[in-house]
């Protein structure tokens, strides 16, 4: 018979695999747009060996092009390598500015291909709090699928979290079709994680929002 | 030769869209399916190359829609993605499936292929 911690771990590969497949797909892109890059430059030579001339502006505009995709790749990677390491350790401290907005980072394509704006607001005061950093990051991008899923085209989800006298909490506002899809269209594996954590969704129909309270 | 190409990466898009010109291949391109239906609307593309996953009309939706606007056009698809789904969707759906980053002259044989069948 499956238990909870089967499942905890099924979701966890679950979620491993789709970031991995997300990187892999936005590095493809930057590849492409090098690679394209590149033979333009290739194309402009030949050109050039063969009497025309080459428009220096033309050059920049390419040059810029490399950078741009250099540093985009650089932000994918860091935010690879920030995801690969919340496995080192079981128990830390962690601010969850920081560590929602890494989550809304890598969930950037699969909102982005649903046409949602993720936006993270940052809170007022630090909301830290100590946890699994990487079952934390597993639920937030549960409740992100979850919530892009429900928030038609076009539409901004903005993330805030919050320190208050009852412990720390993630706000998720804009979810314009939560009252039809909560709580019958949660992701499987949201509730064995979000007890793991002793953790709770609270919805509140009338502003369209999600509070996910940490302990 | 009149090419349609379609994808979300707008620097990808624009110059491919000029390395295909200086091939002396008369190329309109779109980084959304709606903006593509309509530059088909106003002219007759002998083929299209679409991504397959673009937020919004995806690469397979935007095929069947131009196909009904434009019964003889051909299609190559792109992708950055080489998962099995993708490639039994591409290869059942269009004339070709190119995996990016693409070589042009793998392409340019694709384009020929299609346009000559």
């Amino acid at each position: 018979m499956p238990t909870p911690y089967d499942s905890i771990g099924q979701s966890g590969l679950q979620f491993f695999g789709k970031v991995s497949a997300s990187i892999s797909h936005e590095l493809k892109n930057v590849l492409a747009i090098i690679n394209e890059n590149a033979g333009l430059l290739e194309d402009l030579t030949f050109a050039a060996q063969r009497g025309s001339a080459i428009d220096p502006e033309r050059l920049n505009r390419t040059a810029q092009n490399f950078l741009k995709q250099i540093h985009r790749a650089d932000e994918i990677l860091k935010n690879m390598s920030r995801f690969a390491h919340s496995v080192d350790q079981f128990n830390l401290q962690v601010n969850l500015h920081e560590l929602a907005g890494l989550v809304a980072n890598l969930a950037g394509r699969p909102a982005a291909m649903r046409k949602v704006i993720l936006e993270m607001a940052v809170p007022q005061e630090p909301a830290t709090l100590t946890t699994n950093p990487f079952l934390l990051e597993n639920l937030i991008w549960l409740c992100l699928d979850f919530a892009i899923a429900a928030t038609s085209a076009g539409g901004t989800l903005s993330l805030t979290p919050e320190r208050t006298d009852s412990g720390i909490c993630l706000h998720i506002a804009g979810i314009d079709k939560l009252a039809e899809a909560f709580p019958g269209q949660m992701p499987e594996g949201y509730d064995d994680i979000s007890a793991a954590l002793g953790a709770s969704l609270v919805p509140d129909f009338s502003k369209n929002a999600l509070t996910l309270r940490l302990a | 030769m009149r090419v349609l190409l379609v994808d979300d990466e707008v620097e990808f898009v624009a110059t491919l869209a000029e390395r295909l010109s200086f091939r002396n291949i008369e190329v309109d391109y779109a980084t959304k399916g709606a903006d593509a239906l309509v530059l088909a609307k106003k002219k007759v593309y002998d083929l299209a190359i679409l991504d397959m996953k673009m937020p919004g009309i995806s690469g397979i939706e935007l095929k069947g829609l131009l196909e009904k606007q434009s019964p003889t056009m051909k299609f190559i698809f792109l992708t950055g993605h080489g998962s099995e789904d993708d490639y039994k969707a591409g290869t059942s759906e269009a004339c070709c499936y190119l995996i990016k980053p693409i070589n042009i002259d793998i392409l340019l044989a694709k384009i020929k292929q299609a346009t000559e069948e």
